[in-house]
Formats: C-alpha cells, sequence, structure tokens
C-alpha cells in the first residue's frame, strides 16, 4: 500500500504549482525584467542573471503538437519539437529573446530555424565545446562566457561588473545548496516526499525568480528537517539510479513512486547536472564558470572518455548502494541511440538491473510502460507493488 | 590498362586514373602496419592533411559505406546491426558501417581496422557518436576535432580559429605519442600545397556545370568527389583533377552536354540517395532535365591560403564548410550557385539519414523559393536503405514536378 499522503508545506505546494504551470509566475516577473529563454545544460544562466535579465529555461511542453510538425523532419526528437512548439505557440507572451546551446545535430540546426522565426527577439548562440577531453576546451567554454557577457552588455546598454557576476554567482550557488541538501534528506527518507515532488522542486528553479526560490526551499528544508524524524514507513522502499537528459512526461516519476523506488542519484540535465557543483566566486568569472561546467556529470552528447557512457554509471550506482538503473531514453536521439547497445552489454556484464523507458514528450502508451517497468521491478529487484 | 573504346591517348583517362588511385590507395592502406604505417578513420570533412604529412593512412567510412549502400546492400547490412541493439533510425553509412562490422560483408573486400580515430564535427554529430562506438570496440583513442558553428560575428570567427588551431595542435600531440615520431611541418607545408592545387582543380571541374549545356551533372560530380575525399594532399590527386578538367574543358569546348536539349537545370539539396541516382538521372534527362549541382558535392571545393600557417588555414576551411555554416549563409551558398550555374528548379530531398543536412531543410526550402521564384520539390526518404524509399510516389512526385517545370517553360513563351 501507499503511504498516506503527509501535510505538506505551503511551499512545496507553491514549487509544484509553478513546476506544472510556470507560465502564470513567467508572466509576472516580465512585468519586471525581460525573459531570456536558454535551452537545457550548458548556458552559464548566471551571466544573464548578472546582466539584469531574467534567465528561464525552455523545457518543451507535453501538450499536443501543432505549430512545428511543418517546421522539422519526421524524426526529429521530442525534446526539440516540443521546445518549438512551446516558443512558437507563446512567442509574444513570454520572451524577450534567447540564448541557445548547441550540442548535437538537432539542436545546432535548431537554433537556426528558431533564430528565422523570432527575427525580432534578441538572439545569441552560446557555443559550448563539444569536447571536453583536453584543456582548449575550458579555455573556449571560459572564451564564450566572455562573448556571451560582451553580448548581453550590448543587449542591456549596461555592463555586467564583476561585482554583479559574483552577486550571480552567490545567488546560484546558494540555490544549488539547498536543492542538494533537500536531495541528500529525500535521499536518506524516501517515504518523504515522492520523486516527483523533488524532481518538481527542482523543476520550479528553472522558471522563478532565484532568491523566491530558495525562500521556498529553505521552507521545504525547514519541514523536512522535523518531518523526517517522524517518518517511520522506510520499508518497501529500493534505491534508483535515473539516467537520461530529460523526464518526460513527467509521469515516470509517478510510476517510480507507485513502486516505491526512491531514486538516489542520476545525471540528468534537470537535476544533478543542473545542481551538481558550484561556481568559485573568486578569480576571474568566466574560469570560474568553465571550470563548473566541466565539473558537471557526464552528458551524451559531449565527447569525453568513451567509457564514461557506462563507467559514471556503474561508480553512481556503487555509490549510491542502488539496486536498479533506469534510463530515459527520448525517441529519435542518436547521441542516446548510439550509446544504449554498449551501456546495455555493460549493464548485463556487471549484473546491474537495468531498465530503458523510450519515451517522447508526447508518449500516450504510459499504461504499458507501467507495466513493464512493475514487471522489471517484480521480477528483477523482486519490488512490487505493495 | 583498360581504355574506352576508340580512345588513343597515352595518358590514362580520368576515370582509368581514378581506378587506378583507388587500388593503390586500398592496397597501401591495407598493407599499412607491414610498412610501418598506420591507419586512422577519418570523416569526409576533416583535416586529413595532418594525416597524410604524417604518413598516416587516412580511411573513411563513409566512403566505404557508400559503395555499400550503392550496391544495396543497405538493408541487409542495417538488418545485422539492428538484431544488434541499434535503431534504423541512425544515419545509413553508420548503420551500413555497424553491419559490415558484424557480418564482414563489403562492396569492396572491406576496410583496414582502425589505429585511431579522428571526428570532425562541422559534418555532424553523428560522427563523433559512431566513431566512440568504434573507439570502445578497437580501444583506440578518438579524437574530436570540435569546430564550433561558423556563426556571423566577426570576433567570434576570430576565437573560433584559434580554438581550432590550438585543438590542431593537441592533435598532432597525439599523433606523435601514437606513433613515436616527431610532427615535420615542413612535410605538412607540401601536402597543404598539393591540397590547395587539388580542391582548386575540383572546383573548376564542379564549375564546368556553368556551361550551357552543362557538360557535367551532379553524378558525375558525385563519381569524381571520391579522389579529392580520400587522397587530398597527393600530387597523385592534384593530376588526376587536371587531367579530369581538360577532358570536361574539351567536351564544353565542343558544345557537348551530358543532356541533350537541355531545359531545366536543377539544383539538388542534401546528399544523393546512392542506390536510385542512376534512376533519377535517367528520369530526369527524358524531360530534359539535369541537376547540376548541392553543396554537399562543394563540400571539398577548399580555398587553402598557403601564405598563412597551415594550421589556421586548415582550421578555416573545415570550420566553414556549409553544414556548419548558418542557415542563413547556406542559403546564400546556395543562391549563388542558383546564379553562377543559371538555375531554374530544385529538388530538395530530407533525409532521415542525416539530421545534420537535413533539419534545417523546410526553412532552406522556404527560404530558396522566396528568393528565386523557382519551384522546388521537398521530399522525404533514406539516402541508403530502401525500405524507407518509396518508388511509386516519389517517382510520380518528380515526375509531377518536371511537369510543373515544363508547364512553366510553355507559359513563359
Ligand atoms: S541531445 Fe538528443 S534529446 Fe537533446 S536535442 Fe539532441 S537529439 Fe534531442
Ligand atoms: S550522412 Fe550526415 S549524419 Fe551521416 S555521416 Fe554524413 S553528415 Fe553525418
Amino acid at each position: 500500500m501507499i503511504e498516506k499522503q503527509k501535510i505538506r508545506p505551503d511551499a512545496l505546494k507553491k514549487l509544484l504549482e509553478i513546476a506544472n504551470d510556470p507560465y502564470g509566475c513567467l508572466a509576472d516577473l516580465r512585468k519586471k525584467k525581460r525573459i531570456i529563454g536558454s535551452t537545457l545544460a550548458d548556458v552559464p544562466e548566471e551571466l544573464i542573471h548578472a546582466a539584469g535579465l531574467h534567465p528561464f529555461l525552455i523545457l518543451g511542453t507535453n501538450d499536443p503538437i501543432r505549430h512545428s510538425t511543418a517546421m522539422l523532419p519526421d524524426n526529429s526528437c521530442s525534446l526539440a519539437r516540443s521546445n518549438l512548439e512551446l516558443v512558437v505557440g507563446y512567442q509574444g507572451a513570454f520572451f524577450d529573446g534567447f540564448v541557445l546551446s548547441q550540442v548535437c545535430d538537432t539542436t545546432q540546426h535548431l537554433c537556426d530555424i528558431w533564430k528565422r522565426k523570432f527575427p525580432d527577439h534578441y538572439f545569441e548562440n552560446f557555443l559550448a565545446p563539444r569536447q571536453v577531453a583536453r584543456p582548449s576546451a575550458r579555455d573556449w567554454y571560459a572564451q564564450e562566457c566572455r562573448r556571451l557577457r560582451a553580448a548581453l552588455e550590448n543587449y542591456t546598454g549596461r555592463k555586467i561588473s564583476d561585482e554583479d557576476l559574483r552577486q550571480s554567482f552567490g545567488l546560484y550557488n546558494e540555490n544549488r545548496s539547498l536543492l542538494r541538501r533537500l536531495y541528500d534528506i529525500k535521499r536518506d527518507v524516501p517515504a518523504l516526499m515522492t520523486n516527483r515532488e523533488f524532481f518538481d522542486a527542482v523543476k520550479a528553479t528553472f522558471f522563478m525568480d532565484k532568491q523566491e526560490h530558495s525562500r521556498l526551499i529553505q521552507e521545504v528544508l525547514h519541514w523536512a528537517d522535523q518531518e523526517k524524524h517522524h517518518v517511520t514507513e522506510q520499508d518497501g522502499y529500493f534505491k534508483a539510479i535515473m539516467v537520461g537528459i530529460v523526464v518526460e512526461p513527467p509521469h515516470l516519476y509517478d510510476m517510480l513512486d507507485e513502486v516505491k523506488g526512491g531514486i538516489v542519484g542520476d545525471n540528468l540535465c534537470t537535476a544533478s547536472r543542473y545542481i551538481y557543483h558550484d561556481v568559485e566566486v573568486e578569480g576571474d568569472p568566466a574560469e570560474a564558470l568553465a571550470d563548473r561546467h566541466l565539473r558537471k556529470p557526464y552528458f551524451t552528447p559531449i565527447n569525453e572518455d568513451v567509457r564514461r557512457i557506462y563507467t559514471d554509471l556503474v561508480s553512481l550506482y556503487r555509490e549510491r548502494k542502488a539496486e536498479a538503473i533506469f534510463y530515459v531514453h527520448i525517441k529519435y536521439c542518436e547521441s542516446q541511440d548510439y550509446d544504449l547497445p554498449d551501456i546495455k552489454a555493460q549493464m548485463r556484464a556487471e549484473g546491474i538491473p537495468f531498465l530503458e523507458l523510450e519515451t517522447e514528450y508526447q508518449t500516450t502508451h504510459l499504461a504499458q510502460m507501467k507495466t513493464r517497468l512493475q514487471a522489471f521491478c517484480e521480477s528483477v529487484i523482486r519490488k512490487g507493488l505493495s | 590498362m583498360n581504355k574506352e573504346a576508340g580512345e588513343t591517348r597515352e595518358k590514362p583517362s580520368a576515370k582509368e586514373l581514378s581506378k587506378q588511385l583507388t587500388a593503390a590507395y586500398l592496397e597501401d592502406a591495407r598493407t599499412a602496419h607491414d610498412h610501418g604505417k598506420y591507419v586512422a578513420y577519418t570523416t569526409a570533412v576533416s583535416p586529413v592533411e595532418l594525416f597524410v604529412a604524417h604518413d598516416i593512412i587516412p580511411i573513411y567510412p563513409e566512403n566505404h559505406a557508400v559503395a555499400c549502400l550503392t550496391k544495396q546492400m543497405g538493408t541487409e547490412l542495417s538488418l545485422a546491426m539492428e538484431k544488434r541493439g541499434y535503431t534504423s533510425h541512425l544515419c545509413a553509412y553508420a548503420r551500413s558501417d555497424m553491419g559490415y562490422r558484424i557480418t564482414g560483408k563489403s562492396a569492396m573486400g572491406g576496410i583496414p581496422d582502425p589505429d585511431f580515430l579522428l571526428a570532425c564535427n562541422a559534418q555532424c554529430f553523428t560522427l563523433t557518436k559512431w566513431f566512440e562506438v568504434l573507439a570502445r570496440q578497437y580501444q583506440v583513442p578518438l579524437f574530436v576535432f570540435d569546430t564550433p558553428q561558423w556563426i556571423r560575428d566577426p570576433g567570434a570567427r576570430k576565437e573560433i580559429v584559434k580554438y581550432c588551431v590550438r585543438q590542431l595542435k593537441e592533435m598532432i600531440a597525439s599523433l606523435e605519442e601514437l606513433t613515436g615520431k616527431k610532427y615535420d611541418y615542413d612535410r605538412l607545408a607540401e601536402v597543404m600545397a598539393y591540397s590547395r592545387d587539388a580542391s582548386l582543380l575540383y572546383r573548376r571541374f564542379l564549375d564546368m556545370a556553368a556551361y550551357k549545356p552543362s557538360p557535367i551533372s551532379i553524378f558525375d560530380a558525385l563519381i569524381h568527389m571520391a579522389i579529392t575525399v580520400y587522397l587530398r594532399g597527393t600530387p597523385q590527386c592534384v593530376d588526376y583533377y587536371q587531367t579530369l578538367c581538360d577532358e570536361v574543358q574539351a567536351k564544353a569546348d565542343n558544345g557537348i552536354g551530358v543532356v541533350e536539349d537541355e531545359r531545366f537545370r536543377l539544383y539538388w539539396e542534401n546528399l544523393p540517395v546512392w542506390f536510385k541516382f542512376r534512376d533519377h538521372f535517367n528520369l530526369l534527362k527524358s524531360y530534359g532535365a539535369n541537376i547540376l549541382t548541392s553543396l554537399y558535392v562543394h563540400s571539398w571545393s577548399y580555398e587553402f591560403d598557403t601564405s598563412k600557417d597551415p594550421l589556421e588555414t586548415l582550421a578555416e576551411n573545415y570550420v566553414s564548410v556549409f553544414s556548419n555554416v548558418t542557415l542563413e549563409e547556406r542559403a546564400e551558398m546556395a543562391l549563388d550557385l542558383f546564379q553562377r550555374y543559371a538555375l531554374n528548379g530544385s529538388l530538395m530531398f530530407v533525409n532521415r539519414s542525416c539530421k545534420a543536412v537535413s533539419f534545417a531543410v523546410y526553412t532552406l526550402k522556404d527560404i530558396l523559393s522566396e528568393k528565386t521564384g523557382y519551384p522546388a520539390l521537398i521530399f522525404e526518404s533514406d539516402m541508403g536503405d530502401p525500405r524507407f524509399y518509396s518508388e511509386t510516389q516519389i517517382r510520380t512526385r518528380i515526375e509531377a514536378f518536371l511537369e510543373t517545370l515544363q508547364r512553366r517553360e510553355a507559359e513563359a513563351v
């Protein structure tokens, strides 16, 4: 039986509300600041923030695709498709401009289509290195940060001082550290909050004012610190690792919650890649951002040691004493398509229970996926619905 | 040596030369280790001059794949790798290559295994991922030459070139480590001079499409591009393109066109449908239409400036290939071809194998149609796997397109 619903603090409810419908919050913010959308994983949001703008992470939409179909080939990944859908659908209402990064064939060319679609919006490419194996990558990332800084100054007509940057770094570092603390508690006390709740609370930070988000997370932490001592029912949970780029649709978290799979580690762009590692506040700001970028967990479209696609997973699995790995595979993402057979082979060799979940943002066959996931949990890790 | 009927020349024809050079090159590669040389896999668009100057024989899995796809082996090879858990959504070159590695089946007796891999993402990212699979399989180093998109910002371009030059230096250090041999920059300068000359001749050959009627079609370009892809940087390559230019120039001087009564001069977007290109050529010919060019075949018409630091001119040329420029600039490059070759229509292929070239084709079509006013046909299919090629549907659409061209021509009279 699923544990009875605990009383959630208002702060958590508010975070979940925003994660699931961020546009009201963005409309409010837009009254005060210009809103700049950026794509996952590589854009240093701190720079946009320090320029006095509001950075917002474009995370696509699960709504049916109407506008972007005619612009993209049939086999484009649903992340690209739904990102374009989102901005085309909401164009005037929420965005003043974009800073887009390029990590794969899809994103590189999507940038061009995007730019043409919004000729009146501010637009900047952020050309992060697609190899991180050699020293040149660090300097290149730092160089791109300098270029972006100058471009943003040009757009706003106002200098970004090193002090502005340090303040933004501090704000972002604080936010990341609060989220890491919450993750630690969630990890230790899986019955305290669901996967969906935790990852939605993280998701809210992609849209909200950072200070406000940190304030709400602090309240949640306060509640969690108290509540964790009262949670007695810890049985039946197993420890899971979540792997991928994004977990969409978010019902995948619910499915794992239903089988009592507590996520204790991940390498998602929407979680660990975002919340792990801080920016050094002292020293050259561009280099500090580069150092943080290079410390983030491995990301499949970026080239590094070619074995990291599985060695990182094995280490994370062992270090967190996990019992299964769930791999969210976005259909038509070649980066993942090329990696998966070798990852699976390695997982078999290591005896690690591994389940691939192929999804699209608009996935409709969730019932089928749920059955697979339950069958996997029952047979492979012998944990089923209680 | 084979000679075409009626030929009396002593010098071999370009076609004969191509066969000889290809055979010798493959033989060299297959016996590389016997001669203390190394074999490196690389991408068609990559600074291969660095290999040539260091006695490393470059092998292009893409070229090998083209040979297999042209011989209609695409489905069989793909099925072999699909059985190993890969998906049929991947690039047909990669599918064919991975299928070859499982089955050993090849249209040209196979290719030697690699000692080193180089992927240059100016062409695509797919190759990086495909080569990562090979790097794990053969346990050899993979070097990714990361070429940021060639955005139109002079300041950014300067920095991009610096980043690329720095990476080329990193690669040279890796090559020295691999071979235990110091890099010879004088030799690189020599190789660059050959590459420069061959690229200019290759461009001259492509530009002969400007003649009316055109003495070449894109199908000639597709056949004759092979040598510049794998023998750039050698004197044989220069010699080959000189011979080819002389032959084609003679045709042009005599007013010989590949399509008699040439009426429609078309642009092709994308790579060809390899297993169909003969059929396409014949179908078009029957309507007096010729496809003259594409940006794809122009990928190898580099302009190396040998008065510069070789690493700099290498970086500048490879980073600015059509697949790595912005869509805006790519459209301008295509429009330049429309102008120089007096084109009057386009066939735009959305190739499910190649997102790098195809992703923005719908938008590119809008731009070209808007700017030229000429009709364009757009269709989705696959360059190498007949399972994704719908014969009747595509044929009917091409015929309907050609009829539109005919109607427009009649109305214009
Ligand atoms: S990395 Fe994969 S999921 Fe992300 S945009 Fe590229 S193809 Fe899509
Ligand atoms: S066909 Fe396209 S995806 Fe395939 S290797 Fe060539 S450029 Fe890359």
